[in-house]
């Protein structure tokens, strides 16, 4: 076990963090129609059998919709499982389509960013490509 | 009890409507801001040449490569008919317009019944359209929730309990309650949960700039 996972997460931070965006980010999130038209504008939807987990609106509900949805208090276990999501699972390209015009990008960002707050990120440099999931 | 739900809960649910739209339309604007242009999109100024009704048809077609039209046609049309139908059917109803000139003295054109009924069957098919693509189909389950089935039901209950009590199947009276019971509530959650779509659509895809938005957007959060 490294020290990283030791490190006990500041959920005040995190609690902080999503309140600042608030705004728009719960705007976001409670306007998603749960319609999974996104899915086909998704290259890795489309590349991985059409798994319903790599669906824009699927990363995003199970990233930052869950850290709204327990307000910031979680877990290492847990960010270390939404590292997945929000890396691995999408590459930021900027291609998914809403049809009500929810921004996803912004929201996988911005998941992106609570985990580095936490020291939660990829490690690339580990032996295997894939080691840091 | 009935009078006060005929009476001052309409009432009630009208202005919780509109007040709860227009709180939400105002956040929307404090929460943006107007957008900086770093630098000048050059080509919107750049005139164009006039098109032919050909060229025109064509520029339309090929627009909709990749779209929602190409990949899943059906729940094109289907989510098209719905939403229209969604909207239209309560509005133009004759029932309703009756009701509007008496209570407020002006009303709106209305569709003949007959048509209303059809629409209304129209938004019940594609309802159950709506229910099925979320249990049976994987990607919809994967994010669906009891949330989302509550919701569905909220937005159909008005025009399942509207079409009974047209066809006066059961009781009548306790039909047209649930009816009225039921449009309410769908009055009361449009502002504040994932039906706010219905408002955030048009702020989100013609005021926020990006890659799908309808105009160049002019706002950014």
């Amino acid at each position: 076990m490294t020290h990283q996972e030791i490190k006990p997460v500041d959920t005040k931070k995190i609690k902080e963090m999503l309140n600042q965006r608030k705004g728009k980010m719960k705007r976001y999130l409670s306007h998603c129609a749960h319609c999974s038209i996104c899915a086909e504008s998704c290259f890795l939807y489309m590349s991985h059998n059409k798994d319903p987990q790599y669906m824009p609106s699927y990363k995003a509900i199970h990233s930052l919709g869950k850290l709204y949805r327990k307000r910031g208090k979680v877990s290492r276990d847990f960010l270390n499982k939404i590292k997945g999501i929000v890396w691995r699972n999408c590459v930021l390209c900027g291609r998914c389509y809403c049809p009500i015009g929810i921004h996803i990008p912004s929201m996988i960002a911005f998941a992106r960013n609570i985990c580095r707050s936490q020291e939660v990120y990829p490690q690339l440099d580990e032996a295997s490509s894939e080691s840091w999931l | 009890m009935v009078n006060f739900v005929q009476g001052q809960l309409i009432l009630i649910a009208f202005i919780i409507f509109i007040l709860g739209l227009v709180y939400q339309g105002i956040q929307f604007f404090k929460l943006t801001r107007k957008k900086e242009w770093g630098v000048p999109p050059s080509s919107m100024e750049i005139k164009r040449e006039k098109k032919t009704a050909k060229q025109w048809i064509i520029e339309v077609l090929r627009s909709l490569n990749g779209t929602l039209w190409e990949t899943d046609p059906a729940l094109t049309i289907i989510t098209a008919l719905f939403h229209v139908c969604l909207i239209a059917t309560p509005l133009f109803l004759l029932g309703h317009n009756i009701l509007f000139d008496q209570s407020w003295g002006w009303r709106l054109f209305s569709f003949p019944e007959s048509l209303s009924d059809i629409l209304t069957l129209i938004v019940l098919i594609c309802g159950i359209y709506f229910l099925g693509r979320r249990l049976f189909l994987a990607r919809v389950r994967a994010i669906s929730s009891t949330y989302d089935y509550i919701v569905l039901l909220i937005a159909v209950a008005p025009f399942l309990t509207g079409f009974l009590a047209y066809h006066q199947w059961f009781d009548y009276e306790t039909v047209i309650l649930l009816h009225i019971l039921s449009g309410v509530l769908m009055l009361f959650t449009i502002p504040f949960t994932k039906l706010g779509h219905m408002l955030f659509f048009f702020l989100y895809r013609f005021f926020i700039g990006n890659e799908y938005s309808f105009v160049r957007g002019s706002r950014t959060w």
